[in-house]
Formats: structure tokens, sequence, C-alpha cells
């Protein structure tokens, strides 16, 4: 395929939806001397068409194909693997919208819009000249996946991976897993003993060959790609040999240090040597280094010789093809929440130390005593939205488990006689079972208070909690011996950590933002990274569970197809350009460049084809594959080159959310000039000035570059580097001897549709007012490109 | 009693937006104010969240003809504990200047500013009070100040 490729191009009339307004038989002569063949076809989506279009590529030995017809999102596809059958590669395809974005939009101006189409399919063919056939090249994920976090969460993904029959690298920070659930003696609706359904769970994942489990250890590195993460851990020393302790425990038996136990909410002692509690997964003991006064008394004692007080961190290394995040939450700091009184008064607990406090095997043996007084408690009062819902001393959001657990505490509380009060502002029992489960909370005879609590008042050994009775229209004053408030659940300290790690977004209230809140609630905005359960957000522990099958299925999927590598990525023309400056490595939002001895090198899997390096690059040294520089150039200039219009302006566009924005104008018949002539590029910071003033050059009397919004489209950060570059080529325009009003740039919404024929027309009557380009100008910008 | 929907006055809900800003529409009833409100303690019928949500709903003539709207002292506690942002003392100023405006001025009210109208002051400068602000080295005061006067009238 030297010398001039046989170009075929089809123009289709669409029924009347084309043919009405643009004179298809007099584009299809005008072109005709241009190519090898030209054809006009009723329906070209028909099947009769595509076996005509297939065997006159066969007949003729066409080398490019332009088919002029609706827009590409609607057969690009079709026409695409039919063509294929016949020995043409894709990128040898070259589709021109002239449905859409030109018939349906200028039906008032049958003369514009057949000028229009002449162009954009002169543009296209332009483009086929100089096309190279493109492969896509595939890429085999490591069939391994890194869990992060052992709570519910992270264990049912653990166990419905390795039943799959992957490799699952589980790595839980504490020394056991289990998670808050672990806490819980009892789960709501079904008041089911919590511990009794999670702890087959775990020895399931500690007897599972498929899975890795490293405890009392932290993701310290992530590096690498979707498919081939390379990650490091950093093992806490644990003092204790896991293959040599038996779990008899004779050293926490000896071990003279006590502190508070994380398990029991700071409520009760451990030891210093200790496992945090009977049934920890895995059932190894752990030497607390923080506490340790290395007496050596459990080194003596230990049966197996399994402690050794010298131990050090260490660092390992896994390589994984998939990341599942399911770090949890925690509760908000109650001691930063001064109006409850938490941390000042002894008779105010959170509602997961009141969980421990519940538990046969908490720190008061599930004797219903407030362990911070040693005093009984018959009287109990609920603070709900304890912080939640609360836009200036909180979180503005619900915390949407609360209700729900108030609910079971109170019933526990109540089968044993004593009294509960729940101060609320709304009780939302969004759930199966859940608004049962209030009733039955109420036939129990728990007394609810409509009004947010304000303040407590000590009073001797009771409190006072004071709100407004909202049915009532009274202040409510209610002396009680326990107040158990209900924080906001937030995520875990180090979530924002790993998210930075992951390169992953979080909202503004540290969630992991979803890829699609409603359409894909469990992949991360990244390739490969999956999350489930509170650290996407507030929910139950039922919600959490399908959530980790889910992320489990995403990734099981993501690992066992063969990643498609796009033909779409940057690339050094020559190695002998490249200085190594570095310009590109700042561009690139994906950081998918880096500088290997003195010369960029792309890393294709990482690199989104944004194009955002190619104007970056001092020495014109990258290039872009299916959208090279001659590619784009050959485009401007068979749309402009040669066109009648009167007025001619470019419009770039990003080309899935703008481009589809776009053609829903066209789909609503929305009238706008003729003028506009619209090339998709993935970003506007694809463009040099260079491109623009070629437009110029040849014949554009404007230019638009409409840019899809940060956080839309596949190409995110590239969308600001471009608005930077659009602001410096208004001004290098200038120097150029070309008004800097005839460059626009805006940034388009798929919901902003109805607005772009306001756009268009406003910028069509600007550059009409002004009049076109002089060609003093024009020839001189040549000249300068040349 | 039934509510009379017909009440609903949308021009006052428009008024009450531009009069400040749109802060308490995001009032959830929490009933956070009215159990902060020092106020309650002596007039039990003052009831801040039930002004703030009659003026939401958009009762003009009940919200603004009510003597209650005149009570708030002012103290802030439930602006500073409002969990909205809500900032009720100056709803409440703003459903004054609005109750003036449409002649709902109680009595009380009527009587200080004719007031200080007549005398500028409500309470008056005596030899008594000269004296000892003689003694204590503050300044002479007007007795009757004209442009409190002019302000009140």
């Amino acid at each position: 395929m030297s010398g001039k490729p046989k170009i075929g191009v089809w123009v289709c009339e669409c029924g009347g939806n084309i043919g009405d307004y643009v004179d298809v038989q007099r584009v299809v002569e005008a072109i005709r001397p241009e190519v090898a063949y030209a054809r006009r076809e009723r329906y070209l989506c028909s099947k009769p068409s595509i076996e005509n279009i297939k065997r006159t590529v066969q007949r003729l030995g066409l080398e490019r194909v332009v088919l002029a017809c609706c827009t590409p999102k609607m057969h690009r596809e079709t026409f695409a693997s039919n063509l294929e059958e016949v020995g043409l590669n894709r990128a040898l395809l070259e589709m021109v919208n002239i449905r859409e974005q030109c018939s349906w939009v200028h039906k008032d101006d049958p003369e514009g819009a057949t000028q229009k189409a002449l162009d954009l399919i002169r543009g296209g063919i332009e483009r086929a000249r100089v096309s190279k056939p493109l492969e896509a090249k595939r890429a085999k994920s490591i069939p391994e996946v890194l869990i992060i976090g052992g709570g519910v969460a992270g264990i049912t993904a653990s166990l419905r991976l390795a039943e799959y029959g992957l490799r699952v690298h589980l790595v839980e920070k504490r020394p056991s897993i289990g998670g808050h659930m672990i806490q819980y003696p009892k789960v709501f609706p079904t008041l089911d003993c919590s511990q009794c359904i999670l702890t087959p769970k775990m020895a399931s994942v500690s007897n599972n060959p498929n899975i890795d489990l490293i405890t009392y250890a932290e993701v310290v590195e992530v590096s690498g790609v979707p498919g081939e993460f390379h990650v490091k851990v950093r093992l806490k020393p644990r003092g204790v040999n896991p293959d040599k302790c038996i779990g008899c425990g004779t050293c926490s038996r000896v071990c003279p240090v006590e502190v508070p136990s994380e398990y029991n909410m700071g409520l009760g002692p451990r030891k210093a040597a200790y496992i945090p509690f009977p049934q920890a997964v895995p059932s190894v003991y752990t030497i607390d280094f923080e506490a340790c006064t290395r007496c050596g008394k459990c080194v003596e004692a230990c049966p197996r010789d399994a402690i050794n007080l010298d131990d050090e961190e260490r660092i390992i290394e896994l390589d994984v093809g998939a990341i599942i995040l399911a770090t949890g939450f925690e509760l908000y700091d109650a001691n930063d929440l001064p109006r409850y009184g938490y941390g000042r008064y002894p008779q105010v607990v959170t509602s997961l130390e009141m969980e421990r406090i519940l538990d046969v095997n908490g720190p008061t043996g599930g004797q219903l005593i407030n362990p911070k007084t040693g005093k009984e408690f018959k009287r109990v009062a609920y603070i709900l939205c304890a912080g939640s819902r609360d836009t200036e001393n909180g979180k503005p959001y619900c915390s949407r488990v609360c209700c729900l657990y108030a609910l079971k505490q109170a019933q526990l509380l109540l089968d044993r006689g004593v009294e509960v009060w729940i101060h609320y502002i709304d009780i939302r029992t969004p759930g199966r079972r859940y608004e049962e489960f209030y009733l039955e909370t109420q036939r129990k005879g728990a007394l609810f208070v409509k009004g947010k609590v304000v303040e407590l008042i000590p009073e001797g050994d009771r409190i006072i909690v004071r709100g407004e009775d909202m049915m009532l229209n009274r202040i409510v004053e209610n002396p009680v011996d326990l107040v158990v408030i209900c924080p906001p659940v937030i995520v875990t300290d180090e979530t924002h950590k790993l998210a930075e790690m992951l390169r992953i977004p979080v909202d503004e209230d540290g969630f992991i933002l979803e890829r699609h809140p409603k359409l894909d609630p469990v992949a991360t905005k990244r390739d490969g990274v999956f999350a489930c359960g509170m650290v996407l957000g507030p929910k139950d522990i039922q919600t959490t569970t399908a959530e980790a099958e889910a992320a489990a299925m995403k990734a099981v999927n993501f690992l066992s197809a063969e990643r498609l590598i796009e033909p779409n990525k940057a690339y050094l023309i020559d190695p002998e350009l490249c200085d190594g400056c570095g310009e590109c490595v700042e561009a690139c939002p994906e950081a998918a460049i880096s500088i290997v001895d003195g010369k960029a090198v792309i890393n294709e899997v990482l690199c989104s084809g944004c194009g955002a390096c190619i104007p970056a690059c001092p020495k014109g040294a990258l290039d872009q594959q299916g959208l090279t520089e001659e590619q784009l150039k050959a485009q401007i200039r068979g749309i402009l080159e040669r066109s009648e219009a009167d007025v001619k302006i470019l419009a770039f566009v990003e080309r899935e959310v703008v481009y589809t924005a776009v053609d829903l104008a066209g789909l609503a018949r929305l009238e706008y000039p003729s003028s506009i002539r619209i090339i998709p590029l993935p970003s506007m910071s694809r463009l040099k000035l260079e491109h623009i003033l070629y437009a110029f050059a040849y014949g554009a009397d404007g230019v638009m570059l409409l840019e899809a919004p940060e956080h839309e489209g596949p190409y995110g950060k590239a969308h600001v580097i471009s608005e930077e570059r659009a602001d410096d080529y208004r001004w290098e325009l200038e120097d150029h001897g070309v008004d800097s009003f005839r460059l626009w740039y805006s940034r388009v919404y798929v919901p902003d549709w109805r607005k772009l024929k306001k756009v268009f027309t406003t910028f069509h009557d600007m550059i009409a007012d002004e009049g076109p380009l002089d060609d003093e100008t024009r020839a001189q910008l040549r000249e300068e490109l040349d | 009693m039934i509510v009379d929907v017909e009440e609903i006055d949308s021009r006052f809900l428009r008024r009450l937006k531009s009069e400040f800003d749109e802060s308490y529409l995001s009032c959830f009833q929490c009933g956070v104010c009215s159990a902060s409100c020092p106020v309650i303690e002596i007039e039990g019928r003052f009831n801040p969240r039930r002004l703030v949500k009659m003026a939401r709903l958009g009762f003009k003539d009940r919200v603004l003809s009510s003597e209650y709207i005149w009570l708030c002292s002012m103290c802030l506690l439930c602006e500073e504990r409002c969990p909205q942002g809500v900032r009720i003392p100056e709803v409440m100023t703003a459903l004054r200047n609005l109750a003036v405006e449409e002649g709902y001025i109680p009595e009380p009210m009527r009587r200080i500013q004719r007031l200080l109208v007549e005398s500028g002051r409500l309470y008056p400068i005596d030899d008594f009070t000269a004296e000892e602000r003689a003694e204590r080295g503050l300044p002479e005061v007007e007795a009757e100040p004209e442009f409190v006067k002019r302000l009140a009238g």
C-alpha cells in the first residue's frame, strides 16, 4: 500500500434523513474524480448494502473505505467488523457524520448542508489517504488479587475469589481478621449471633490454600499498571513466629504488662503479649512492642520457643493483577463532639462501646454495668445523629446504620429490663425487614423522642439529656444512667493514603469515588482496582457482603479477559529526536512516561491516549497512533481548503462526552449554522498551536475547542491542561496576525446539548460579523507553516 | 385545627428569600434551636423551630402578626448549634422587618417607638444620672438626642 492508496467512498441518503437536505448525488459527482470508487446508497446500513461494500472492496482491491452516513457511534462497529472479514484493517475505515451533525441540523439550509457534507467527506478522504493499519495488542493479567482489609467485606471477597481458583493475598492491619463485625454480639434485623456466623468464615480464610493471609501488616507501596501491579507490604514486628506458635496463651498469662484492649474499645485490659479475642484468625499471639518492657518472661515460658523480642519489621513484595480495597470504617472521634460530653462524663459511651458491653465476652462479661463507673444502669438514652447530618459540627451525610443498630441494642436492653429512650431526628429504616424491626422495638417498649439532643447535664450519678420533643412541642429533660451516642461512620485513617497510592479519587467526605454511582458502583475510577463495603459509603452488613461478592466478580472479569491495549498510544517517532528534557513527563496526566537512559519511554498500558504529551514536546518527537500529525493535518486541510462556504468554522470536539452532546442536538433537530465543521479528538490537549494556525491558513475563519468537563469522559485531567493551553494559544495567535476572538474554548456536559445551538450560533454570528480572515494573513501563515 | 393551604403566600416566600440568604430552606426540623432557646424557659409558647417551619410554608399573615417573632433575644445559641447552618436570629430580624412593613407592630413596640420619637431616649437622663456620670469622668450626653428622634420618626 504505497503511493496513492485506492479509496472507496459511500454516501448514504438514510432514506430522506440525509437525502432530503443534502444533495447526495452532487456530492458523489464532486468526489468521484478524486477517488477510485464513489457511490450513493439509499440505506448504507442495510444488509445488501454492507454485502455490496464488501464485494466492491474485494473486486476493486480498495485499500481505504470512507463511509459518509450517521454518527459513528451508531454503526461503526458493524461496518468495521464486516470490513475486517474482507481483510480491511479497521484503522483504514473512515466514518463521516453527515446526519446528526449535518443534514438534521441544517434543514433550512440545503445548499450549506450539501457544501458541508462535501467538505467533511473530503476531510475523511484526505485523512484516509495517510492512514496506516493498526493492531490492538493484548496482554494477560497476573491471576492474583490483593485484598486490603480483613473485615466482613475482605473476608467475603477473599473466599469468593479463592473458590473461583484465584490466588488471594489478604492484608489486614490488626493481628486478626474479623473487622468490626466480630465485635458485635448480635446483628440486625435477625438478631443472630454475629460471631457465630462470621467465625466459620474466618476459619475458612485461614484454611483455604488459595488465600495468603497476611495479618499485622500494611500496604506501603503500589506501582505498576492494572493487570500487573507490584505491591510492597510492611509486616509489623510480631515477636512471635507464627509457624511455631500453637496459640496456648502461656506468654499472655505470664506477661506482667496490661494495656487497654482494642477489641473491647479500651473498656477492658489486655496483656502486651496477647491475642485480640479467643477465636482470632490466625490463632497466633502478638507481642505489642509499644507496651512490652522486654522483661523476657514470655520468652522463658513459651513451650515452643516461638518468641523473639528482637523481631524486626519486614517488607514483602507481591505481584497481583487486581486490587480490592475493603478497609471499612471507624467511628468519628467522639472527643470532637464536645456537646455530648464524651470523655468528660463517664456516663457517656459510644455505640461501639455499647456493643462490647452487650457481649458476654465483653469487658463486663455481659453484665449491664457501665465499665467506666462500675455502676449498673437501668435507664439508657440513645442520641442518634450525634454528628451525622450535621454540616456544622460533624459530617453532613446520614451514617445509615445508626438507626438500626440503636434499635438492635435497644431490643437487647429491653429484653433484660432496661428502660430505653431513643432521641432521634428521623428514624430511617430503608432495608428489607428493617421497618418491621423498628415496629418490634416499639412493641418491646422503647420510647422515642423526636428532636435532636442539644446538651447533657450531669446530676449526681445520672445525666440529664435535654432536647425538644417535637411531637409534644415541649422541651424534654430526661435523667438517665447511661447515654449512648451514635457518631458518624467515617473511612479509616489509612484510607486516604491508600487511595493516593492506588491513584483513585475520593469524594468530599473521604469515601472512595465509584466509577459510576449507579451503574458501576464497586469499580473505582482506575482499571483493576475495586472497592466494597463502608469504604464506599455507610452501609449495613448485608449490602457490604453483596458488594464484596460483586467486587470479587468484577476482579474475576477483569483478570480473565485479555486486556486489549487500544492502538491509540502516544509514541516516540524517532529516539534520536528526543533529548530527554522531560516536558512530556510533566504533561502526562497518567504518569505513563518516564525518562530511561535520556529518552522518553511511554508505557503502552498506562497511556490513555489523551494526546496531552504531544504538544508538550519541544522537539516534535512525539506522535499518536490512529491520530497522527499527518492524519490530523490532512483532515483539517481536506475539510477547509476547497470549501466554497462563506464562513468556515472548525470545531474540535472531545470525542466521548461532547461528541455525544452534538449528536443529541442533531437528534433533537436543533438548527445551527452550517459553517460549523466538526473534528473529534480524545481531548483538546492533543492540539498544538500549529494545528490551529493550520486551520486558519487553509480557510478557517474561526476555531472552536469544545472540551468535556474535568470529571466526565475518560481523560479527566487532560481537560484541565487543555484549558491552560487554549489561554496561551489565544495570545500566540495574535502574534501570528490572527485576532484572539477567532478561538473559542468552552466545556460541554452531555446535558448541555440544548445549549449547543446557542454556542454555535453565537460564535458563527460573531465571526460572520467580523468577516472572513483576510487572504494576506492566510498566505503568510502558510508560508510560516511550510 | 386544619391548616388552610390557601393562606400560603408564594410572594412572601420569594420576599423572604431575597431578604436574606436561603439557609433557612435547609431547616430539617430537628428541634435543636427550640431545645437550646433560653426564651422558651420563660415563655413556653415561643418556639423558633415552629416559626421557621411556618415561614417556610409561607403562612405570611400568621407569622408576621405573631408576637413571638419579637421575643427572640438574639443570644445566637441556636445559630451556634444548628446542624444545617440556619441563622435563625437573622430569620427573626428579617421577619420583624417584614412585619413592620406590613404594619404588624405589637403595642409594646409602638410604645417604645413613641417614647423614642418624643424624647429620643427610653430612659430619661435625670440629674442623678448626670451627676453619677460626671463623678465617674464620663462625658456629658444630650438629654434628648435629636438624631434618635429623627430616626425613630
